[in-house]
């Protein structure tokens, strides 16, 4: 039987997260600021699928199918983000989000 | 140091390597060359966690459908597809805020310990069971969400609109 150590596949969750966090900070492109989002919400995915394959339990597999579910919103996501992007170049004429500032006050 | 371990070491390695990459080149065609890797790479980690179903769900979702659709959106928006990026700097309130959050969750996690566990393998007839019989309304629910965000979709980008 195979064994793992838990704490290694949270650890790469975290520095996933970490790595997304910064991408959503300091990137201008809007197609870059999405694919930040997608290592962001592909860190948390893999938690619900860890957790499901260390929880010992024979039935029961919550955790991969809320998995499957989320990977239909995130897919979902990318197809509305990339409509936003073609609406914004074509407003703009770039899809650079600093330029978005209609509603800032 | 077992097979499965140095698996999933150089698996994480390169999930990290790649997603560094991705945010990092300036050509935003390479960038999804990258992420298309990073997803790849993620689907062998489901693999070797036992869960071939969401694996093959990943490769098909993320390194097919989402990749290509990240490209369509990359050539429909610029006149050179291999055109670079302007520099962006990194600036270090960014860097330090990662930094924390990285070292705030793993410290979370290291309280767990390094005990070994193992993984489980099923018969993956209990996932259909579980998907369509436990959570069906879930996905009943995602696919209404994903019919009404297509719609929203399809009204953003369609022709005539001022």
């Amino acid at each position: 039987m195979t064994t793992l150590i838990l704490s290694g596949f949270l650890a790469l969750s975290a520095g996933l997260l970490a790595i997304s966090i910064f991408g959503i900070l300091t990137r201008r492109n809007f197609i870059l600021l999405l694919i930040a989002i997608e290592i962001g919400m592909n860190a948390a995915i893999l938690n619900f699928v860890y957790f499901a394959a260390f929880s010992g339990a024979t039935t029961g597999l919550d955790g991969q199918a809320i998995a499957v579910v989320l990977i239909g919103f995130a897919a979902t996501e990318i197809a509305v983000g990339l409509a936003i992007v073609l609406a914004l170049n074509r407003l703009k004429g770039s899809i650079n989000v600093a330029q978005a500032i209609e509603l800032k006050l | 140091m077992s097979l499965e371990e140095i698996a999933f070491l150089f698996l994480a390695a390169v999930a990290l390597v790649t997603a560094v990459a991705a945010l990092l080149v300036r050509e935003l065609v390479h960038t999804i060359l990258w992420i298309a890797i990073f997803f790849v790479d993620l689907s062998a980690i489901y693999f070797l966690l036992n869960a071939p179903f969401l694996g093959v769900i990943q490769l098909g979702v993320y390194a097919g459908a989402v990749t290509v659709l990240l490209l369509f959106g990359v050539m429909v928006t610029r006149k050179r597809i291999f055109a670079r990026e302007a520099a962006t700097g990194i600036g270090p309130i960014p860097l330090a805020l990662a930094l924390v959050t990285f070292i705030f969750v793993v410290s979370a996690v290291a309280e767990l310990g390094q005990t070994e566990r193992p993984i489980r393998s099923y018969d993956p007839s209990y996932l259909s069971v579980n998907l369509f019989q436990t959570n069906g309304p879930w996905l009943l629910l995602l696919g209404l969400i994903m019919l009404a965000s297509v719609s929203g979709a399809i009204y953003l980008v369609r022709e005539g609109r001022e």
